[in-house]
């Protein structure tokens, strides 16, 4: 007996399967050429709270400011550091604007961003304050997407996203989601970040309305604390260093911190080591000027996560950093 | 195997190429069907097969038996034992943590010392729906409604069929098993059908559930939200849990309409209701049905007085609540629904110029591959209402609000999440995201909307079908961008999997 019948001509299929593909096809069509006709606005994929914080830095480094004091460095230097705070308490009239990014990226893709800020406001910038986390001096390497990212947006050209699947990719997925989608709609964010920023583009706002600065709203659990307490400077990273140094113009001064660790977290000798890794670090770099007041470590309290500050913490991490640069500043 | 992957579409592929190959041998097509969707369920866990393979192989064996005894009091006890070993495997695997954890909790309570180990088990995909349909069968026979097969494959293929397996629609073994006898027709029609199904089910799925999921989770994730936002959140939900359902409910119809198979209509425009019972009606109409036809009759239906009429009632809905899942919301769920068709019920009596229905919420069983989204018989209450426009819309506002707060019922994880949730309703805070969360919201909920809307004016649940041929294309093809477009390698598996 026969188990089925196909009631309709093999001629049905091409046209009830083939329609809707040709349109996918035409879309995918429409998408690649208008990219690269530049037809559809420049990519900026801030898809995710990774790519709206690195993407807001460089658009904000690009930009017209008035910023003569710069923050540069790993994400404790975006989340310990509030720009506005530092702006009202250092001596005089000085402007600050943070460009700390993720830890994702490396010195040179920080010089990349401090040449752009240059190039976007020549004669501005004075001084440059470097910081970054004992665990970011450890780590060598970049992720190269990031990288790539901070070059493709520079560029304005697209870039593959690696979440995406190469029949996404193709059919110009990235395309759409880089140049229409990320502008038009607003991403939820997830987790805490989600329920503190909301959306990308309310981060976004709120970078920008804190020139540069965000507070991460996690609170700090030891139990769950993850990372190696070993600090160390990488070999790696007086290379990287001196490309750094590179990049500031003559006459703007440079001075580098490190941020702190919580207390509980770091071996018994952390603060010794600080000390030393710090005026290492700083040598490589020719700074003008170490921090070396800015605690090494903190009660765990202030801490949302190994590496970051929560609100109250970066309070009081900027009025010290404040203090720190006051002296060098009252110099200049 | 999720439907919502590249899995089952290379999966279904193939099986699609063996089922043309096949398409001269019955006996040897039901036997694919049943090796294939053996395959999709082991997919996931391959132990648990042989739960699957027994409750078949339990009811094939029981109808058989209820078919060949004479004797009332045997029979009832043959099919007593089916039931008990079916709800006891449910009943282990779904109940016995939440039991053995609320039992203890309330011995602690007492300041009565008790040692109650929980074993905390893999709940098997999908048990609830293929043993509610198992049992239907069973039952079925018992009854007289449905002849026991001998055909054990047909069998087989009935409980285990892969478009319906795990998250149903419940099929009811008087309308799919027989589909596994005769020669099937696939026509045009029935292909078109299935495309536009298939798409529009993915669509819900991949691009409106999974993007108001996050939504859902920063209100419902949230220490402390306003009550607008619980009131954004909770509507963001009940659109989600819809498309995620009647998403996979639209893939498996459309799926089982590509092999020429006819699977019942499973949501029926379910908010526009415009009472509780028309929601019960719209809603997991396979599932209600089931209830209604199994649980609501048994227990004496409307036949025993006013006062066991809303006791049965709340019992169902109660059962139904513990359905879903084995924890204290969705307890109260049921009796929040329990409770509402209650006094609806108290309502239309009291109002003679409602027509008043003396059944359970469903008096009627959809019609398979209805294009009318009410359903005949279905429209009486509607058309009362639908004299009054003002009247019409204030019944539909109230049975949403009613809905509505049944979700958050069911979304809140726990008793003190639903306590804080109901107590923000009442204060009022939007925090500086909202215009992004509305943004949001509009764009994932109105697409649903306006199909919903058109299928309700045009009276067809595949309005969509009635357009020229170009613009079903371009319909179809925008669909299958949106898709394509918002297609994670990180898959959200479907809420229903969970029950």
């Amino acid at each position: 007996m026969k188990s089925h019948e196909y009631d309709f001509a093999l001629a049905d299929l091409p046209e009830l399967f083939g329609w809707p593909l040709a349109t996918v096809v035409l879309f995918a069509a429409a998408m690649h050429l208008g990219a690269s006709l530049n037809v559809l606005p420049s990519p900026r994929p801030t898809l995710d709270i990774d790519r709206t914080i690195l993407l807001h830095q460089a658009q904000a480094s690009r930009s017209r400011h008035t910023a003569d004091v710069l923050l540069i460095g790993d994400s404790s230097c975006l989340m310990n550091v509030s720009a506005n705070q530092l702006r009202a308490s250092l001596p005089g009239e000085h402007q600050v604007l943070n460009l700390g990014t993720l830890s994702y990226l490396d010195l040179p893709a920080y010089a990349r961003l401090l040449q752009a800020y240059v190039a976007a406001n020549p004669g501005r910038l004075q001084t440059v304050v470097l910081l970054m986390h004992p665990e970011a001096l450890r780590r060598a390497s970049p992720t190269e997407y990031h990288v790539a990212l901070l070059h493709s947006f520079y560029a304005a050209t697209d870039l593959r996203d690696p979440a995406s699947s190469m029949l996404v990719s193709c059919l110009g997925g990235d395309i759409f989601k880089a140049r229409l989608l990320s502008r038009a709609l607003p991403l939820p964010l997830t987790g805490n970040y989600g329920r503190r920023y909301g959306f990308t583009r309310d981060l976004w706002q709120y970078l920008s309305e804190n020139n540069g600065s965000a507070v991460d709203p996690g609170q700090f659990d030891r139990r769950s604390a993850s990372g190696n307490a070993e600090y160390r400077l990488s070999p790696k990273l007086e290379l990287a260093s001196q490309a750094f140094k590179a990049a500031v113009p003559a006459g703007v001064k440079l001075y580098v911190g490190i941020t702190p660790a919580p207390e509980s977290f770091v071996m018994p000798n952390y603060r010794q080591q600080n000390s030393v890794m710090l005026r290492e670090w700083g040598q490589w770099l020719q700074a003008d000027g170490v921090l070396e007041k800015l605690p090494a470590t903190m009660p765990e309290k202030l801490f949302a996560t190994t590496t970051h500050l929560n609100e109250s913490g970066a309070r009081l991490y900027t009025r010290l950093l404040a203090e720190s640069l006051e002296k060098y500043i009252l110099q200049q | 195997m999720l439907f919502n992957s590249g899995v089952f579409l290379k999966f279904f592929a193939a099986f699609l190429l063996l089922y043309f190959l096949l398409r001269h041998h019955l006996q040897a097509r039901n036997v694919l069907i049943v090796v294939a969707s053996y395959l999709f369920y082991g997919w996931w866990d391959y132990r648990f097969l042989s739960l699957l393979a027994f409750s078949s192989l339990l009811d094939y064996g029981v109808g058989l038996g209820l078919q060949r005894l004479q004797d009332p009091n045997r029979r009832k006890l043959l099919l007593g034992f089916s039931m008990l070993i079916n709800l006891s495997i449910l009943g282990f695997f779904k109940y016995y943590d939440f039991f053995a954890q609320s039992l203890a909790a309330l011995m602690t309570e007492l300041h009565i010392p008790v040692r109650l180990q929980t074993l905390n088990l893999i709940l098997p995909v999908g048990i609830s729906f293929y043993t509610f349909q198992s049992m239907s069968y069973a039952i079925d026979v018992y009854r007289g409604q449905v002849k026991a097969t001998r055909n054990l494959v047909n069998f087989l293929a009935f409980v285990s069929f892969f478009p319906q397996l795990v998250a149903g629609p419940i099929e009811r073994a008087r309308h799919l098993l027989p589909q596994f006898e005769p020669t099937l027709k696939i026509t045009r029609p029935m292909l078109e059908e299935g495309l536009w199904l298939c798409l529009w089910g993915m669509f819900q799925k991949v691009v409106l559930a999974d993007n108001l999921a996050p939504l859902v989770e920063m209100v419902y994730g949230h220490s402390n939200p306003g009550g607008p936002m619980v009131i954004l959140g909770t509507i963001a939900f009940a659109f989600q849990i819809y498309c995620d359902f009647a998403g996979y409910s639209d893939i498996a119809r459309g799926s089982a309409k590509l092999l020429g198979f006819d699977i019942m209509v499973n949501f029926n425009l379910p908010y526009a209701a415009v009472n509780l019972r028309d929601f019960w009606r719209r809603w997991h109409v396979s599932f209600s049905t089931w209830l209604r036809d199994y649980l609501y009759i048994s227990l004496g239906g409307n036949r025993l007085g006013a006062l066991r009429t809303h006791f049965n009632i709340f019992v169902t809905m109660l059962l139904g609540g513990l359905w879903h899942g084995a924890a204290w919301n969705f307890v109260l769920w049921g009796l929040w629904h329990g409770a509402g068709l209650s006094v609806h019920r108290l309502w239309t009596k009291r109002d003679k110029t409602l027509r008043h229905d003396e059944s359970f919420p469903l008096p009627l069983t959809p019609r398979p591959s209805s294009l009318s989204p009410t359903g005949g018989e279905g429209q009486g209450e509607g058309a009362v209402l639908r004299t009054n426009s003002a009247f019409r819309f204030l019944a539909w506002l109230a049975t949403m609000l009613f809905v509505l707060y049944g979700w958050l019922l069911f979304r809140a994880g726990s008793f003190a999440h639903i306590v804080s949730l109901t107590r923000a309703l009442g204060t009022f805070s939007l925090p500086v995201w909202t215009q992004s969360y509305c943004l949001n919201l509009a764009v994932f909920t109105l697409p649903l909307a306006a199909m919903q809307i058109w299928q309700a004016k045009t009276n067809n649940l595949l309005a969509p079908l009635t357009l020229p041929r170009w613009a079903q294309a371009l319909l179809q093809g925008v669909l299958l961008i949106a898709i394509v477009l918002f297609w994670e390698k990180e898959k959200v598996p479907f809420i229903y999997f969970q029950f």
